[in-house]
C-alpha cells in the first residue's frame, strides 16, 4: 500500500463541510489518492462492550486501497440500517426468515432485506457469530442508523 | 443501435433474468451485462409477486456496478429505470398518454405497461457492489388479472418488436444512468415530475394505509404526500392506488 502526505488542514476542512451539510460521508479522490470522511451519525458498527466509543466524528484516511472504512469486529456487532426503508426478514412473504435469534451466521450471510423506492437491498453479516438480538419486525419501517441485528 | 456499454446474453427460457444476472454479478461479471429471455418460468415482481412471462414481451436484467455509491443512492436507480422504460414506450407509441407512478411504474392510458425489480448487493454495510435492474415490458400481451389494470404496446396499437423495445430501453438507460452518476438526481427528478401522475391517492404501506395528495418527490426520491390537515409526510415504501 502506498502512502501519501496527509494534508491535515484539508481533512479538517472536509470534516467541517460534512458537519455543515449534514451529509453522511464525503469522498475526495485525486489520481490514486483518496480521502473519505464519515460522520459520527453514519451507520458504523459499534462494539457493545465499548459504550464510550467515538464521540467525535471518525475520520478515516485511505490511500489507493478499496474503501473499507468500518472496522470489522467479531463480537457484539450492531448491524445498523444504512437507510430509511422497510425491513423484510424473509426473501418473500411466507418464506422462512433468513435468521432468528440463536442462529449462527457467517460473515457475508444475508440477514434481512431493506426496501426503499422499490429497490431491494440485502443486508449481509459483517462478521460471523450468533444472532443475539433481532429488534426489528418484518414488513415494518426502519430508520437510518437503527439497530437491525446484534451478532454476538 | 444498442450502446456499446451493454453486452446482451440471449436466453430462450430461464426461471428469472434477475436471478441469472445476480448470479453473474456474484461471480464477478463486469457491468453492462444484459440478460434477456424470450420467456421466464418464474418471473418475479416485488415481494415475490409473480410476473407472468409468456413469449412476446420483454424480460431483461441489466447489471450495473456504479463505483462508491451508497445504498440510499442506489434507490435512485428506480427513477433511472422508470425514465428509460418511459422513453422506450413513448418511442414505440408517440401518440399515447404516458404517466409515471411513484416510484417506477409507467402507465399508458392509466394502465400499467411495465414492471421493474431492482436488487442490489452491499459490500460493507452501505456501499453498493452491484445493482441489477430487472425490467418487464408488455409488448404482445398483458395479464388479465393483476393488482392494477394493465395494458400492452400491442393493445395501444404500436407495432414494435421486442428487440426494438430492448434497444430503445438500453439507449435511454445509458443516458439516465450516466446523468444520475455524473450530474446527480436533480435532472431525473425534474424529468420524472414532468410526467408524474398527480392527484389524490391511497398509499398502502407496511404500517397501514395513508390517504393524501401527491405533492412531489423529495431530493432522495421519497414520495411527498400532502395529508388532509395540510401536513406532509414522506413515503419510502408502499403501493399506490389513485382515487
Amino acid at each position: 500500500m502506498s502512502t501519501f502526505d496527509l494534508d491535515i488542514k484539508f481533512v479538517r476542512k472536509l470534516a467541517e463541510l460534512l458537519k455543515e451539510t449534514g451529509l453522511t460521508e464525503i469522498e475526495y479522490a485525486e489520481g490514486d489518492k483518496r480521502i473519505r470522511c464519515v460522520g459520527a451519525h453514519a451507520p458504523v458498527q459499534q462494539i457493545v462492550a465499548a459504550p464510550t466509543a467515538a464521540a467525535a466524528a471518525p475520520v478515516s484516511v485511505a490511500s489507493n486501497a478499496p474503501v473499507a472504512a468500518v472496522p470489522v469486529v467479531t463480537e457484539g456487532t450492531h448491524v445498523t440500517s444504512p437507510m430509511v426503508g422497510t425491513v423484510y426478514l424473509s426473501p418473500e412473504p411466507g418464506a422462512p426468515a433468513f435468521i432468528k435469534v440463536g442462529d449462527k451466521v457467517k460473515q457475508g450471510d444475508t440477514l434481512l432485506i431493506i426496501e426503499a423506492m422499490k429497490v431491494m437491498n440485502p443486508i449481509k453479516a459483517p462478521a460471523s457469530g450468533t444472532i443475539v438480538e433481532l429488534p426489528v419486525t418484518d414488513a415494518k419501517p426502519v430508520e437510518f442508523g437503527e439497530t437491525l441485528v446484534v451478532i454476538g | 443501435m444498442t450502446p456499446s456499454f451493454f453486452r446482451i446474453q440471449e436466453l430462450d427460457v430461464t426461471a428469472s433474468t434477475n436471478a441469472v444476472a445476480k448470479q453473474a454479478a456474484e461471480a464477478g461479471e463486469a457491468e453492462g451485462l444484459v440478460v434477456r429471455a424470450l420467456r421466464q418460468t418464474a418471473g418475479k415482481g416485488r415481494l415475490g409477486r409473480t410476473w407472468e412471462s409468456p413469449e412476446g414481451n420483454l424480460y431483461a436484467s441489466v447489471l450495473l456496478r456504479p463505483r462508491s455509491i451508497t445504498l440510499q443512492w442506489a434507490a435512485l436507480y428506480s427513477f433511472a429505470a422508470a425514465l428509460a422504460v418511459h422513453d422506450a414506450v413513448l418511442k414505440a407509441c408517440p401518440e399515447a398518454s404516458l404517466q409515471l407512478k411513484w416510484p417506477n411504474d409507467v402507465l399508458v392510458e392509466d394502465k400499467k405497461i411495465s414492471g421493474i425489480l431492482i436488487e442490489t448487493a452491499p459490500v460493507v454495510q452501505n456501499l453498493v457492489d452491484w445493482i441489477v435492474v430487472g425490467v418487464g415490458i408488455n409488448v404482445a400481451s398483458h395479464p388479465q388479472e393483476a393488482l392494477y389494470p394493465t395494458t400492452s404496446l400491442s393493445e395501444q396499437g404500436a407495432s414494435v418488436t421486442v428487440d426494438a423495445i430492448l434497444t430503445y430501453f438500453l439507449q435511454s438507460l445509458e443516458q439516465w444512468r450516466q446523468t444520475l452518476y455524473y450530474d446527480g438526481f436533480c435532472p431525473l427528478r425534474k424529468a420524472w415530475l414532468s410526467d408524474a401522475k398527480m392527484g389524490p391517492m391511497v398509499v398502502r404501506t407496511p404500517t397501514g394505509e395513508i390517504q393524501g395528495d401527491f405533492a412531489g418527490i423529495d431530493p432522495k426520491g421519497g414520495l411527498i404526500l400532502r395529508l388532509a390537515e395540510g401536513a406532509e409526510t414522506v413515503i419510502q415504501t408502499g403501493d399506490i392506488f389513485f382515487l
